[in-house]
């Protein structure tokens, strides 16, 4: 390579990370497919490519409507100028499943949701661990406060200053 | 603790689940996002997040209109040549046409300084 190759390639030095792409890509495939490596480094190139002209648009979409920040509406209106109007619906759900899961950790997982009630769930398992625990102490062991030894002692004193006295 | 087990296996359902829908970094797509023009507008915390979406929707499709092709040509490795035709034969996907015309340039270049030992800039 050309030191003048690899300057003009620093340029461009964002690109997405080539593990994740190839995982989604192979998940498309049949399993005994293979994939040309020079065929993923285009596929990533695409990629690249199109964040490059939805983000264009986008921005275009944002300025059209007198906004000063992208926002997902923006973008889904791109897609639909640019023809990728078949995207629309499961980028909008992905978009209202993140919102959704947003709110959850940001409440602390009050929804109810499988994924947002392992907070609750571990935090009721750790009470039950912690009883349990303190169960057997209590069981096994004397109690350490001095607190409490003393009222029973004074009650069984008192029970002892009867007129007859009771068995121990 | 005997009831670790039970504990980090809700922990590790309940994340494993949440990482499903953005499987691409959104930083890394927002960084490409601000690179895409000469003043972009900022961008939203949730923009990202659809563009890794839509980003994947692509590659799917994409991916999969050149499996077709190569299924034609009864093979089964997809090569770059398979993605330039899809990418050809695909009106959306026009404004890749000029991605496939220099990586063929780049080919040719690369093929004609192999045999004659050429080096072009």
């Amino acid at each position: 390579m050309e030191p003048m190759d690899i300057v003009g390639k620093s340029k461009e030095d964002a690109s997405l990370p080539k593990a994740t792409m190839t995982k989604i890509i192979k998940e498309m495939l049949p399993p005994d497919v293979r994939v040309a490596r020079d065929a993923q480094d285009l596929l990533i190139e695409c990629c690249v490519e199109f964040i490059n002209l939805i983000s264009s648009e986008s921005n275009e979409v944002c300025s059209r409507e007198d906004k000063r920040t992208i926002a997902p509406e923006h973008v889904i209106k791109a897609l639909q100028v640019l023809g990728f109007s078949d995207y629309i619906e499961e980028v909008y759900a992905a978009y209202e499943q993140h919102k959704l899961e947003t709110m959850d950790s940001l409440k602390g997982g009050k929804w109810s949701n499988g994924a947002e009630m392992t907070e609750e769930e571990a935090a009721a398992e750790q009470q039950r661990m912690f009883a349990e625990a303190r169960a057997r102490m209590n069981g096994g062991l004397p109690t350490p406060k001095p607190s409490n030894q003393d009222p029973r002692s004074k009650v069984s004193s008192v029970k002892q200053t009867h007129f007859f006295p009771s068995p121990t | 603790m005997r009831q670790a087990g039970t504990y980090s296996g809700i922990l590790t359902g309940g994340i494993s689940r949440r990482t499903g829908p953005h499987s691409l970094p959104l930083a890394r797509i927002k960084k490409i996002m601000k690179r895409s023009g000469d003043d972009v507008k900022m961008i939203s915390g949730e923009a990202p997040i659809v563009f890794s979406k839509a980003c994947e929707l692509f590659i799917e499709e994409l991916t999969q209109r050149s499996w077709m092709i190569t299924m034609q040509g009864k093979r089964r490795t997809l090569h770059k040549e398979d993605v330039a035709s899809a990418i050809v034969a695909t009106d959306i996907f026009d404004f890749l046409v000029n991605l496939v015309l220099e990586s063929q340039q780049q080919q040719q270049v690369d093929g004609a300084s192999a045999r004659y030992g050429f080096i072009y800039n």
